[in-house]
């Protein structure tokens, strides 16, 4: 393990936007107009440096990530782990020695989560540029938001861990309430309430988990040997199992966003500026899956093996629940292009969630893949829609046309994503969905079949949202350039800002989609070490 | 009958010793009077005297730390449990007499605040007197040494209409709680032939009682004291006295005088009716059969949702922290009805957490106010671009009072449903959750005038002076610092459990 | 007729109903004041004919006593606060203090 300064990677790629923060913060906004503009470049490039810092941290944490290595619920297999105690009281009535740890580590479950926050990141920077009014407040939530999804994923004790959790809530709700649209309070509010409702289950389960194992150390916690026997959560296959488990995942399926608790996220989206529509659909949403494999599964594994087929039923109907409403948007309702690819993120999700429940190693890997791919997709598809909504504040389905060829450029690396998004072979989403059937068709052939027609409707939304916007006729009053003046747009197509954030994602769409052993190899050794984990919890109450 | 026992002359010098800080505080009280008298044109003379005082009895106060005694004839009791609460009363008097420094609103309506120092000592020696007494007519002596001060104080603007309204309803609703309270008293007297505590807890032990009289004066006291931490349904006063007090008022009798309550409340429920002799892993072996932990239940379940469902509709900034201090009420009950050793702890740690977060949010209303002269919440409207640290400060504070982390209120609240769970009663848990959520609701709502509404046009920069900023900045700090490193206040309070048995 | 324990005791429940009584309905802020006066003092009957009948000792005495000084302080206060009041709206009808919406 590397360390800069006696300082662990995973700390480092953790807290560098504190620095960030601090940075931005000394720098005073200034009075008249040519300060103000002199400070928001330094905001945003501040932004640009620590996220690009954290980028490169990643890349190094990835070239030194052993694949052999399993972790899961093993500390031997973990990599990069730092544990220092951080709160220690002695005696306490009846909680007897509190201890909580600062412990983090990563297998191959979080990494590829790591390297995914860490380039959405970066490039949702870029997607920031057009953020006009308090840029000094909204980098410094941006910072802060990054601060904590990197510190959920690479936690690995409980109390940290639900620490980060929260830590994420208040910069998204101000990023969502100051810099969102129209109906920004009701969405940012929404969104909290619909969140903090979720994690307050999982606070009582994690407080119930300590009685039982006596720490917060998530490993422990995965140990059925170390349970308290007279404690609410010891045994296999009891009720308050089964109650904790469902406590747990609604607080996780809250975030996912699964229905029937999906309804916050359309209109998070729809309000959020571009690049919180990035992070919230690249990162954020896998937060509530990464949550299930980190705590749910290898915690609750007999309760998981009880809900298997529901799980896997709410999965497909998320699937088609999603497709058919993101289908809809092309006939109802203001017809708006962002809300199209929010509910087609349901639909992705409901993907993973189905490989999640498959149980085997080829929908176990598909899942996190596909969590992966949705991320990079999903934040290409928000971006492009960012561009156009930039230049002209509309983002309806029916207001534009023909704009291949007044936008070359653009059509091209939107055509990538729309495809990916399809599923098209070649492409990174095509992979990830098709080791999901895979897996999912040994386990649910049914279930599967109905969930491989919502390729279909997936096809036909975004097929349909192609033609209506880059084919077909241009509308007259988008005949001339964007901007007339041409002091913001100097071309009609991509200027080199988007095309920075948009280019890398589009490479890593496609060489995924050639290649997916980056990523997936990463994952195989600990995937498998979970799925046998689940099992032999599994069937240890299934012989009961 | 009357009779004077033989070593009585050392034991009221023993008494005498730890009636150190007490003292302190009468001398204080004294001084500042008299010097208001002398110097009547200074206006922070007192203040200043006064706030010296409390740093003195603090002192004091540490020196009291592990001692456990009966003083004077055992009607007051020297406890770390005790100690915790006096720390607390202090401190947050302490903050209190500092936050009225900056009150525009104090200086300008009143000839003189002379007094006003003077009587919040007067209320501070009676919350003290309260955190340790061990005998009825103690504690009624206590409670209206406290309440008789506090009803001058929350009408001390006399000036000001709705501040002679409040302290009209303060001292009606307050002098009828307690004559209940005593009346309770009498009866629960003439039960068992004796006012002290643990007399009247060892009489239970060894004698059969009527059940009916005790249930009723039972609950006769606990009115009284539910009455003081504005517990539902006796919390009417609080929204109305707190909208009209003084805001460094609403302050101190939103966390001081509750705190003092729920001393007494804790200390009256374990030494008068819990088996002292039982194991006190079970914490509620009460002597009768009356089930004391049900009725405590119900009433911190209704109290909390009480408070947090009415908050919603509010749109005054203190009338709307008036029903968060109700609903913050019940979830230290559900403290009280857990009562075992990490229950009372987790009360402790939790009025820490409550004190600090809560002056700093009354502080931030009262420092708005004194620029905008409104309390109103459509009034504070942009106010996070004009005043950005009041802001910042402002949304720590409420995001503290929501308990989501990384702040202390959040240590808080997870202590109390820790103790919660470990009871064993989930469903008082799982309320308690469901209330925190419909809180963030309307805490939301202030920080979303702060920040989203009001933009444009930007209103003009606020500015404050650097002392009211210190002041802001003492609060703000602890409130995120405890929330990440909670050790020694969970230290603390984990020492402070030891109530004293006779 | 012999005059116990019982007897004092009602007369002590009958005052402190009547007081309860005259402070729920009572518009007029000195006509609860008064009724508050009946409460302490039922209280007071009980302390006093438990001591004196339940052979008890002199602790229900002094806790009269106490009562009745803090009653007369109570009493002070709540009076000048009426005459606040009185200044600020004229009059002393509790029931039209109402300012401060509920």
């Amino acid at each position: 393990m590397f360390e800069i300064f006696g300082v662990g990677p995973l700390t480092l790629i953790t807290f560098l936007p504190m620095l960030g923060i601090i940075l931005i913060l000394l720098i005073p906004a200034g009075k008249d107009e040519q300060s103000k503009k002199a400070s928001t470049n330094i905001y945003r490039w501040a932004t640009v440096f620590f996220t690009f810092l954290q980028l490169v941290i990643a890349v190094v944490i990835y070239i030194n990530f052993d694949l052999s290595l399993t972790g899961v619920n093993d500390i031997n297999g973990m990599q990069f782990v730092e544990k220092v105690r951080w709160i220690e009281v002695e005696g306490l009535p009846m909680l007897g020695d509190l201890r909580i740890d600062y412990f983090v580590g990563i297998d191959g479950i979080s990494a590829p989560m790591i390297l995914l926050t860490a380039i959405i990141c970066f490039v949702a920077t870029f997607a920031s540029w057009s953020i006009g009014k308090a840029v000094k407040g909204y980098f410094i939530m941006y910072l802060l938001l990054d601060l904590g999804m990197m510190g959920v994923f690479v936690s690995l004790d409980f109390f940290l861990f639900y620490l980060f959790w929260e830590l994420m809530l208040l910069p998204m709700y101000f990023l969502i309430g100051i810099w969102g649209g129209p109906r920004k309070e009701y969405a940012a509010i929404k969104f909290f309430i619909y969140t903090l409702f979720g994690s307050l289950f999982m606070l009582l389960v994690m407080i119930a988990l300590y009685f039982a194992v006596g720490s917060f150390n998530m490993l422990d916690m995965m140990d059925p040997s170390k349970y308290d026997p007279g404690s609410l959560l010891s045994g296999i296959g009891t009720t308050w199992r089964y109650i904790a488990f469902g406590a747990l995942f609604i607080g996780f399926a809250i975030k996912v966003p699964t229905v029937p608790f999906h309804t916050w996220l359309p209109d998070a989206h729809v309000e959020a500026p571009t690049a919180i529509s990035v992070i919230l659909a690249g990162v954020l949403l896998k937060m509530g899956t990464y949550g299930m494999l980190r705590i749910s599964w290898p915690m609750f594994p007999d309760a998981v093996y009880y809900f298997q087929w529901y799980i896997a039923l709410i999965g497909v109907v998320s699937i088609i629940y999603g497709a058919f409403c993101a289908l809809g948007q092309h006939k109802v309702g203001k017809r708006d292009f962002k809300k199209l690819i929010a509910y087609s993120s349901v639909s992705h999700m409901g993907f993973v969630m189905l490989g999640m429940a498959a149980m085997n190693t080829e929908g176990m890997v598909g899942a996190i893949f596909q969590m992966f791919n949705h991320g990079t997709i999903t934040a290409m598809l928000f971006m492009i829609v960012g561009v156009v909504y930039d230049r002209t504040h509309l983002r309806g389905l029916d207001d534009f046309g023909g704009l291949a060829n007044k936008m070359p450029i653009y059509t091209g690396v939107m055509m990538i994503a729309f495809f990916a998004a399809i599923g098209l072979p070649g492409l990174s989403g095509f992979i990830s969905e098709v080791l999901i059937f895979l897996g999912a068709f040994q386990t649910f052939p049914v279930m599967t079949a109905i969930s491989a027609f919502a390729i279909v409707i997936g096809a036909a939304y975004m097929l349909w949202a192609l033609q209506k916007i880059f084919f077909g006729k241009l509308p007259d009053r988008w005949k001339g350039p964007w901007d007339p003046t041409g002091t913001k747009y100097k071309h009609d197509d991509l200027n080199g800002i988007e095309l920075t954030a948009l280019v890398p994602l589009a490479v890593i769409v496609i060489y995924l989609g050639i290649n997916p052993n980056p990523i997936t190899g990463m994952m195989t050794s600990s995937v498998n070490h979970l799925i046998e984990l689940v099992k032999a919890g599994g069937q240890v109450a299934a012989g009961m | 009958m009357f009779s004077v026992e033989a070593n009585f002359l050392d034991q009221l010098k023993d008494s005498i010793g730890l009636f150190l800080p007490e003292t302190v505080l009468i001398a204080t009280f004294l001084l500042s009077l008299i010097l208001d008298l002398i110097f009547r044109k200074s206006r922070t003379l007192t203040g200043i005297v006064t706030a010296i005082g409390f740093v003195v009895a603090g002192i004091c106060l540490i020196g009291q730390t592990g001692e456990t005694a009966f003083i004077f004839s055992r009607m007051l009791v020297v406890d770390p449990f005790a100690l915790f609460f006096k720390f607390v009363i202090l401190l947050s008097g302490l903050i209190v007499v500092l936050m009225s420094f900056f009150s525009k609103e104090l200086y300008e309506t009143t000839e003189g605040v002379g007094e006003y120092f003077t009587l919040i000592t007067g209320m501070t020696i009676g919350m003290f007197l309260l955190a340790s007494a061990s005998n009825l007519i103690m504690i009624y002596l206590a409670i209206e040494t406290m309440s008789i001060s506090s009803y001058i104080l929350a009408g001390y603007t006399k000036e000001i209409r709705r501040a002679s309204e409040a302290s009209l309803k303060y001292v009606i609703f307050g002098a009828v709680s307690s004559g209940i309270m005593i009346y309770g008293m009498s009866i629960l007297f003439g039960l068992t032939g004796t006012l002290n505590l643990f007399d009247i807890n060892t009489f239970l032990l060894s004698n059969e009682v009527n059940m009916v009289p005790l249930m009723l004066s039972g609950l006769m006291i606990l009115a009284g004291f539910a009455y003081k931490i504005s517990a539902v349904p006796f919390h009417f006063w609080t929204p109305d006295v707190y909208e009209g007090a003084p805001v460094t008022i609403s302050a101190l009798l939103s966390v001081a005088s509750k705190a003092a309550g729920f001393a007494v409340l804790i200390r009256f429920l374990k030494s008068a009716f819990i088996d002292p002799t039982l194991s006190s892993d079970v914490a509620w072996n009460t002597i009768s059969s009356i089930d004391w932990q049900y009725i405590i239940a119900i009433l911190a379940v209704v109290t909390m949702t009480v408070g947090n469902l009415v908050a919603v509709w509010q749109t005054n900034v203190k009338r709307l922290l008036a029903y968060s201090s109700i609903a913050h009420a019940g979830y230290l009950l559900m403290g009280v009805v857990v009562m075992n050793e990490i229950g009372i702890a987790a009360i402790l740690l939790y009025f820490f957490a409550y004190m600090i977060m809560n002056l700093g949010a009354f502080y931030v209303v009262m420092l708005i106010a004194n620029k905008t002269g409104s309390e109103e919440l459509d009034d504070y409207q942009g106010l996070g671009h004009s005043a950005p640290v009041l802001g910042v400060c402002m949304t720590i504070f409420l995001i503290s009072l929501t308990g989501l982390p990384p702040t202390f209120g959040f240590i808080g609240k997870l202590y109390i449903f820790s103790a919660v769970l470990d009871s064993g009663l989930i469903w008082l848990a799982v309320v308690g959750v469901l209330n925190s959520v419909v809180s963030l609701y309307y805490y939301a709502k202030v920080f979303r005038n702060m920040y989203f509404r009001g933009m444009d046009p930007p209103k003009e920069p606020m500015t404050f002076s650097y002392g009211s900023m210190i002041l802001l900045f003492l609060l703000a700090i602890p409130t995120v610092l405890f929330g990440v490193y909670f050790t020694p206040i969970l230290a603390w309070a984990k020492s402070s459990v030891e109530i004293f048995f006779g | 007729m012999n005059i116990g324990l019982e007897h004092y005791l009602i007369v002590g429940a009958i005052l402190f109903s009547l007081g309860l009584f005259a402070v729920v309905t009572r518009k007029n802020a000195i006509l609860v004041l008064m009724g508050l006066e009946l409460i302490l003092n039922s209280a007071n009957i009980n302390f006093i004919a438990f001591a004196k009948y339940g052979g008890m000792n002199i602790e229900g005495h002094v806790a009269a006593i106490f009562v009745i000084i803090l009653a007369a302080a109570e009493a002070a206060v709540a009076l000048a606060i009426v005459l606040n009041i009185y200044r600020n709206f004229k009059h002393v009808n509790v029931d039209e203090v109402a300012k401060l919406k509920d």
